[in-house]
C-alpha cells in the first residue's frame, strides 16, 4: 500500500490550449452548456431582480400607502420566485447530468485506450498512477467544465448586474463600491494562496501519519519485542503535533480571512449609509433605494471571497487535464503493421533467429538467442531467477517484441500477423494467477466466452481442480473475491489452468503455473496435462524440476543465453547446470516430502495457503 | 501569534482516554472534551454573540430610516450611525475570529490527542486483539472516523449552534418588535426543517450508492490494470471493455439520480423560502401600509427573516452528518474500550540482571479468541485472523474459518523443559507443532492457561513484560523492517542512544556493513517503497544487527535460511553464531543440520515434546528425530540413486 501523495505540483500558469481541449469534452453536449449557463444566468438575475423589488415595495407601495401596488409587487415576487426555482432547477440538473456525462464519456475513453497500450507502459507506470488518471483527474475535468463554468459565469453576472443595479440607483454611491473591489480582491488571493500551502501541509502530513499508524500496527511485533512504545510514540508525537500546527494555521488564517474582507466591505458600507443618508436629503436616494443598495453590495462579496477558490480549483483541474491527456495521448509501441493479417489456426512451429531483447538501453536480458520448435514439441525452461526465462515467454506471446532479431511463427514472422491472431492461439498460465472477482465459472469461462457449463467443467477436472471446487459452498457459483483473495494461491493457479485449457490454444505456455499446488495435486496434474499438452507446442518453466523430465527439450538459461539444452537424461549425464539444480532440488523436495522441513507434507491434500 | 502556542505534549496525554467513554455517546463526545470545554463553551458563546450583532445591523437601520433620515438632527446622527455601523462589523468579524480560532483550537486538540491517544493504544493492545482484527480496519478508525469525529466538533456542533442561535436571536427581537409579525415569519419554517431532514436522509443513502458503485469501478479497473497480461493472453480486450462499460454506466446513472435529487431539493426548498419571504412581506408591508408598524421596521423584520430562513435549509444535512460522526465516534470509543497490555507490572526490578536459566512445566496453552470491535461497517465481512506467518501455527490447528475460532483451540499441552544459562536449544517440528507458540509465551506476548514458566527460578509472570522483552533479542524468519532509514532501523531496538561507530559494528558482525555501503545513501538509505527493496537475506541481517546492538540476554532466531542461496545461508550462520556467544538461544529450526549442535533438542509434534536430549542420544533412540535423521540419510541416498539411473 503506498500513502504516496498524489503529486499536488500544477503548472503555475493555467494554458489555454489545455483548457479549449476540456472544453471541446463537452462539445457533444454543447445545448446542453448552454442550456445550464442560461439558467444559471436566469438564477442570477432573477437574485438581482428580488432586491430591485424589495426596493420597489418600500418606495412604491409602503412609502406611498398604495395596497393595490402591494398585492401587484407581491404577487410578481411569488412569480418569479416560481419562475427562479424552474432555472435552479435546470441548471443543477443539466450541469449535474453533464457532469456525470462527461466523467462517463472521459472514463470509457481512458478505458479503451488502455486496452490498446503496450506492456512497456503498464511496466514503466504504477497501476496507482493510472488509477488516479481514470478516478479523480477525470472527475476534475468534469467539475471544471459544469460547476466551474457555473462559478465563473454566476460570479461574473453577480457582480455586473449588481454593479448595474446600484448605477441606476444612484450612480454616484456606487463608484465608493468599485473602489473597494479591488481591495478586497487582492485580500482574498493573498490569503487563499497561504490557506492553500497550509492544507497542502496538512494533507502531506496526513498521508504520513496514516503510513505510521498503517507500521505500527503490521510492526507491532517487532514494536513489543523490542519494547519501543515509548519512543514510537514519541516519533509520532512530532508527526500529529506538525499536523496540529499546520490544520490550525490553516483555521486562523481562515478565520482571519473572512472577517477582513467583511470589514473591508463594512468600510464600504458605512461609507454608502453615511453619504447614501445624505443623499436622501439632498438628491434622489429612496429610503428602499438605500437598502437595495447594501443588499446588492452583499451579492457582489461573495463571489469576491470566492473568486481566489476558484481559481485555485482551476489550476488543479488543469493540472489533471493535463495528466488525463497524457495518457490519452500515449501511443502504444506497437500497432498492426499494414496488411497484418490472421492465419487462422497455426501448427506451433516457433522459431527464434538470434533474438536480442532488453527493457532499458544497455541492460540485456536476452542475447543472440536461436531456437527451432518443431510443432507439437515440448520444452521445458529452467534456470535461475532473472535469468531470462519470463522474458521468453513475454516475447512469444508477443507482449513485447525482439528488439533484435526476428520470431517466427509456422514461418512467418510474426510482426506481420494481428496481435489478437496469435494471442488468441495462446494459452498462457503466469507465475502469479491473477483472477477476476466473480464466481469461480465466471473465470474459467474466460478462456473461452462461449463455453457450456459442462465444457467448463471437463476444463476443471482436467485441470485438477474440480475436486476442490465442488468442495467450495457454493461450488462454481462461488465468488473468487477481488484478484481471487478468497481462494488460496494454489487454488487459483489450477483456476488459471482450467482456464488455458478451455481456450484450447495451439500453443501452451505454463510460467511456473504450479508453484504453489501441493505436491500430490501436482502429481495428479502431471498426467493429465500430459494428455492435454499431446499435439500441442508447449513452454513449461517449472518451479519444480521433476515436473519437466519428460519434455522434449530443456533448455537451461543463465544471464540471457541458453547455457545448456537437451533432455533430461543428457543434461544429468552432462553433470552441469542442470545437474546441480537438479540434485538440488531433489533433495529439497524429498526433505519436504518426508516432513523433514518445514512446509507442507505431502499427505496433506489441501493447497498451502502461500509460498514458502 | 496565538496560533504558534501549541500543547505541551506530555500534558496532553495526561487524560486516559478511557475515562471518558460512557453508554451514551453525547455523554462521551461531551467528556472527550475534556481541557477544552471552556473553550468551546467560549466559541459557541462567540457564535451567539455574532448572530446577536448581525441583528443589530437592522436594528441600525431600522433607526437610521426612522429616526435619522428626515429628521431635522440628520447631519448630527448620520455619521455615528455609519460609524455604529462599522463597528458592527468589527464587532462581527472579531467574533467570527474568535468561533474560528477557538473552535479549530478545540477540535484540532482533541483530534490530536486521541490520534496520540490511539496509536499509544494499538501498539500496547495484546495480541489476542491484534490477531482477530485487520490492519485496514484499525487505520480507517484511527483516521476517517477520527476526522469524523474532528469534523463533529469543528463544523456539525457549531454550525447547528449557529442555526439555532440564528434563529433564537432573531425571532426574540422580531417578538419584541412585533408578535404577530414574528409568528407568521416562521408559519412555514417546520415544513423547511421537515423537507430539509427527509432530503438529506435519503439523499446520504442515495450517496453511499453512488460512492459504492464507484468504487465498484475503481475495482473493475484496478483489476483490469493488474490483470493486464490475462488479457491480453486471451485477447479480451472488447469483453473487458463491455464489462467496464456497464459499471461505467451504472455510476453515471446513480450520479444522474443524485443530481435529480439535488436538483428537486432546492428549488422546492427555495420556494417555500420565498413562499415564507412574501407571506412575511405581506404582513409586514399590509401592517406598514396601516402605519402600525414604522418602514424602518418593517425593513429590519424582513432583514432578520432572511436570517431565520434560509440557514434552516442547511438543518438536514447538519443532522444527518452528527449521526455519522456519532457512528464514528462510536468506532473510536469501541477501540479505547479494549484493554491494554500491562507491560510495566511484575515484583522483579527492572534492573535485575538475568542469567538466563528457564524452566517450563507442564505448560499448557490455547489461543483464546476475543470477541472485539462490533461496530464494524456493513461491507466488511466476518472477522477472520491475519493470516501472517506468526498465525500460521494457530491456523494450521484451528481451521482459518472465523467460526472454528468460536472457541479457544489448545496449541500447547504438558509442555517441560529446562534450560541452563548459555545454552543452545533447538525447537524442531513442522509447521502448527507448537514451536512459535513457545516462543510466544517466553515473550508474554500471550499468557498460558495452566503450568509454570520460570526464568532464572522467578515465575515468569513476575516479570514485567517490557522488562522480559528488553532482555529477550528476536530474529525473525521474514523480519518486518520500518520505513525508515538503514540505520535507524539497526538502532530501533536499543533502549539508549547509540552512536553510528556502533551500529556500523553490530551490522559488521551482521555482515550486512558492505551491502549498506553499495546503497545510494548508505546508512541513511531508506527501506522500502520510498527507497531500497531489500531481499530476505539482507533483511535478516539488518534483523540480526539489530539484535546484536540490543544485546539481550536470551536470543531468539528463527532459523529460515532455505529461501536463499548457499553463499548469503554461510554468511548468516556465521552472522548468527557471533550473536550466539554466551546467550541462552532458541532456535526454532527447519532442517536438522542446523540443529546438531544444540544442547537440548527438543522435538515437538501437535503440541507436545515427543522427544528431547541431544543430537547423540537421539539418534540412539527410536523415534521421530531419528527417523528424520534416517530421512536425510535415505534422501541423500535417493538423490544419488536419482541421478545414477538415469
Amino acid at each position: 500500500m503506498s500513502y504516496e501523495l498524489e503529486e499536488e505540483e500544477f503548472t503555475s500558469k493555467v494554458n489555454r490550449r489545455i483548457v479549449l481541449r476540456m472544453l471541446a469534452q463537452v462539445r457533444p453536449y454543447w445545448h446542453w452548456a448552454v442550456g445550464f449557463l442560461a439558467m444559471i444566468a436566469g438564477t442570477s438575475l432573477s437574485d438581482s431582480y428580488f432586491t430591485y423589488l424589495g426596493k420597489q415595495i418600500i418606495d412604491e407601495a409602503i412609502l406611498k400607502g398604495d395596497q393595490a401596488r402591494l398585492v401587484q409587487l407581491l404577487t410578481r415576487y411569488g412569480g418569479l420566485a416560481v419562475a427562479q426555482a424552474l432555472t435552479v432547477f435546470g441548471f443543477i440538473y443539466m450541469a449535474g447530468v453533464l457532469g456525470e456525462r462527461v466523467q462517463y464519456d472521459l472514463r470509457k475513453k481512458l478505458f479503451n485506450h488502455l486496452q490498446e497500450l503496450w506492456f512497456s507502459y503498464f511496466d514503466k507506470t504504477p497501476v496507482g498512477w493510472i488509477m488516479s488518471r481514470v478516478t479523480s483527474d477525470s472527475g476534475r475535468i468534469s467539475e471544471l467544465v459544469t460547476w466551474g463554468m457555473i462559478d465563473i459565469v454566476w460570479a461574473a453576472l453577480n457582480i455586473t448586474t449588481s454593479v448595474i443595479f446600484m448605477m441606476t440607483i444612484n450612480w454616484r454611491l456606487s463608484l465608493i463600491v468599485v473602489s473597494i473591489v479591488p481591495v478586497m480582491i487582492a485580500l482574498a488571493f493573498w490569503f487563499r494562496q497561504r490557506i492553500l500551502v497550509q492544507y497542502r501541509e496538512v494533507r502531506k502530513l496526513n498521508s504520513v501519519i496514516t503510513g505510521f499508524y498503517n507500521e505500527s500496527i503490521s510492526g507491532v511485533r517487532v514494536v513489543k519485542a523490542l519494547v519501543r512504545e515509548r519512543r514510537n510514540l514519541d516519533d509520532f508525537r512530532q508527526k500529529s503535533s506538525g499536523m496540529y500546527k499546520a490544520a490550525y494555521r490553516a483555521a486562523w488564517l481562515s478565520a482571519l480571512f473572512l472577517p477582513i474582507v467583511q470589514i473591508v466591505g463594512a468600510l464600504g458600507t458605512g461609507a454608502v449609509v453615511w453619504y447614501g443618508g445624505l443623499q436622501i436629503e439632498v438628491a434622489g436616494l429612496t429610503v428602499g433605494g438605500l437598502q437595495a443598495f447594501l443588499s446588492y453590495l452583499m451579492f457582489m462579496m461573495w463571489p469576491i471571497q470566492d473568486m481566489a477558490r476558484v481559481y485555485a480549483e482551476m489550476q488543479r483541474s488543469v493540472a489533471s487535464a493535463e495528466r488525463v491527456f497524457a495518457l490519452i495521448d500515449a501511443t502504444p509501441d506497437v500497432v498492426d503493421c499494414e496488411g497484418a493479417f490472421d492465419p487462422g489456426n497455426i501448427s506451433g512451429e516457433i522459431e527464434f533467429d538470434h533474438v536480442g531483447f532488453r527493457y532499458e538501453e544497455n541492460k540485456d536480458v536476452l542475447i543472440d538467442l536461436s531456437l527451432h520448435v518443431a510443432p507439437g514439441e515440448h520444452i521445458a525452461v529452467v534456470g535461475p531467477t532473472g535469468g531470462g526465462k519470463s522474458t521468453i515467454v513475454n516475447l512469444i506471446c508477443r507482449f513485447y517484441e525482439p528488439t533484435d532479431g526476428t520470431i517466427r511463427i509456422d514461418g512467418i514472422d510474426y510482426t506481420s500477423l494481428t496481435q489478437r491472431a496469435l494471442q488468441s492461439r495462446i494459452g498462457v498460465v503466469l507465475q502469479t494467477p491473477h483472477l477476476f472477482s466473480g464466481s469461480v465459472m465466471d473465470n474459467i469461462r474466460y478462456g473461452r466466452l462461449d463455453a457450456t457449463d459442462e465444457e467448463v467443467e471437463t476444463a476443471a477436472r482436467m485441470a485438477h481442480a474440480h475436486e476442490f471446487i465442488v468442495e467450495l459452498d457454493k461450488g462454481y457459483a462461488e465468488e473468487v473475491g477481488e484478484g481471487g483473495s478468497l481462494l488460496s494461491v494454489g487454488q487459483k493457479q489450477l483456476i488459471s489452468i482450467a482456464r488455458a485449457m478451455l481456450a484450447d490454444p495451439d500453443i501452451l505456455i505454463l510460467d511456473e503455473a504450479t508453484s504453489s499446488v501441493d505436491t500430490l495435486t501436482e502429481a495428479h496434474l502431471q498426467r493429465g496435462m500430459e494428455a492435454v499438452m499431446k499435439g500441442r507446442t508447449s513452454f513449461v518453466i517449472a518451479h519444480r524440476l521433476s515436473t519437466i523430465k519428460s519434455a522434449d527439450r530443456i533448455l537451461v538459461i543463465e544471464s540471457g543465453r541458453i547455457a545448456e539444452m537437451g533432455t533430461h537424461r543428457e543434461l544429468i549425464q552432462a553433470h552441469g547446470h542442470y545437474y546441480e539444480l537438479y540434485t538440488r532440488q531433489f533433495r529439497r523436495d524429498r526433505e519436504r516430502a518426508y516432513g523433514v522441513t518445514q512446509g507442507v507434507p505431502a499427505a496433506s491434500g489441501a493447497a498451502p495457503a502461500s509460498a514458502g | 501569534m496565538s496560533h504558534r502556542k501549541t500543547y505541551d505534549p506530555q500534558e496532553r496525554l495526561t487524560l486516559d482516554l478511557k475515562s471518558t467513554l460512557s453508554d451514551s455517546r453525547v455523554v462521551g463526545l461531551f467528556r472527550l472534551m475534556h481541557g477544552f470545554r471552556w473553550l468551546y463553551f467560549g466559541a459557541l458563546t462567540a457564535v451567539a454573540l455574532g448572530a446577536l450583532v448581525r441583528t443589530y445591523y437592522y436594528k441600525l437601520l431600522q433607526y437610521v430610516v426612522d429616526d435619522v433620515i428626515g429628521s431635522p438632527e440628520v447631519l448630527s446622527r448620520l455619521p455615528l450611525a455609519a460609524a455604529t455601523f462599522v463597528g458592527l462589523a468589527v464587532a462581527e468579524g472579531l467574533f467570527a475570529y474568535l468561533r474560528s480560532t477557538w473552535s479549530a483550537r478545540t477540535a484540532e486538540g482533541i483530534t490530536l490527542r486521541l490520534r496520540d491517544y490511539l496509536l499509544d493504544h494499538i501498539q500496547r493492545l495484546p495480541f489476542s486483539f491484534h490477531d482477530y482484527v485487520k490492519t485496514g480496519e484499525l487505520i480507517q478508525r484511527a483516521t476517517s472516523d477520527v476526522d469524523a469525529v474532528r469534523r463533529f466538533y469543528a463544523d456539525q456542533a457549531l454550525g447547528i449552534g449557529r442555526i439555532l442561535s440564528l434563529f433564537v436571536v432573531n425571532f426574540t427581537m422580531l417578538m419584541s418588535m412585533n408578535p404577530r409579525l414574528a409568528w407568521t415569519s416562521i408559519a412555514v419554517m417546520p415544513l423547511i426543517v421537515g423537507t430539509s431532514y427527509f432530503f438529506f436522509g435519503r439523499v446520504s443513502r442515495a450517496y453511499k450508492a453512488f460512492q459504492k458503485q464507484e468504487a465498484k469501478l475503481s475495482t473493475a479497473l484496478q483489476e483490469n490494470l493488474t490483470g493486464v497480461r490475462v488479457v491480453r493472453a486471451f485477447a479480451r480486450q472488447s469483453y473487458e471493455i463491455e464489462k467496464f462499460e456497464s459499471e461505467n454506466l451504472e455510476k453515471y446513472r446513480r450520479g444522474r439520480r443524485l443530481t435529480s435529487m439535488h436538483a428537486l431539493y432546492w428549488p422546492v426548498s427555495d420556494v417555500m423560502c420565498a413562499a415564507q419571504t412574501i407571506l412575511a412581506m405581506a404582513v409586514g408591508a399590509t401592517m406598514a401600509l396601516r402605519s402600525e408598524i414604522t418602514t424602518g421596521t418593517y425593513m429590519a423584520a424582513m432583514g432578520m427573516v432572511m436570517w431565520i430562513i434560509w440557514p434552516m435549509r442547511n438543518m438536514g444535512r447538519l443532522i444527518v452528518n452528527v449521526s455519522t460522526g456519532l457512528v464514528s465516534y462510536q468506532r473510536v470509543a469501541e477501540m479505547i474500550r479494549e484493554d491494554r497490555e500491562d507491560v510495566e507490572s511484575g515484583s522483579v526490578p527492572m534492573d535485575t540482571a538475568i542469567r538466563g536459566a528457564v524452566v517450563f512445566e507442564d505448560v499448557t496453552f490455547a489461543y483464546e479468541p476475543q470477541s472485539v470491535l462490533k461496530e464494524t461497517k456493513p461491507r466488511s465481512k466476518g472477522r477472520k485472523p491475519k493470516t501472517d506467518r506468526e498465525q500460521s501455527e494457530m491456523s494450521a490447528q484451528a481451521d482459518t474459518s472465523a467460526d472454528a475460532l468460536a472457541e479457544p483451540v489448545e496449541v500447547l499441552h504438558g509442555i517441560t523443559f529446562r534450560c541452563e544459562p548459555g545454552q543452545l536449544v533447538a525447537l524442531l517440528g513442522s509447521t502448527g507443532s507448537g514451536k512459535t507458540s513457545i516462543i510466544n509465551l517466553l515473550l508474554r506476548f500471550y499468557d498460558h492457561q495452566s503450568g509454570t514458566i520460570t526464568l532464572d527460578g522467578v515465575p515468569l509472570g513476575e516479570y514485567p513484560r517490557a522488562m522480559l522483552r528488553r532482555n529477550i533479542g528476536i530474529v525473525e524468519q521474514e523480519p518486518f523492517l520500518f520505513s525508515r532509514s538503514i540505520g535507524e532501523n539497526i538502532a530501533y531496538g536499543s533502549q539508549r542512544e547509540v552512536s553510528e561507530e556502533e551500529i556500523e559494528e553490530a551490522a559488521k558482525a551482521a555482515a550486512i556493513h558492505d551491502i549498506i555501503l553499495t546503497f545510494p545513501e548508505g546508512y541513511n538509505t531508506i527501506v522500502g517503497e520510498k527507497g531500497v527493496t531489500l531481499s530476505g537475506g539482507q533483511r535478516q541481517r539488518v534483523a540480526i544487527a539489530r539484535a546484536l546492538l540490543k544485546g539481550p540476554r536470551i536470543l531468539i532466531l528463527d532459523d529460515a535460511t532455505s529461501s536463499v542461496d548457499t553463499e548469503t545461508e554461510d554468511q548468516i550462520q556465521r552472522a548468527l553464531g557471533r550473536l550466539m556467544v554466551g546467550r541462552t538461544t532458541f532456535l526454532v529450526a527447519h532442517r536438522i543440520q542446523t540443529v546438531m549442535s544444540a544442547d537440548l533438542i527438543l522435538v515437538l509434534d501437535k503440541g507436545t515434546i515427543v522427544q528431547s536430549g541431544t543430537h547423540e542420544e537421539l539418534v540412539q533412540q527410536d523415534g521421530f528425530y531419528r527417523d528424520i535423521f534416517d530421512i536425510q540419510s535415505r534422501i541423500e541416498e535417493e538423490v544419488r540413486h536419482e541421478v545414477e539411473v538415469e
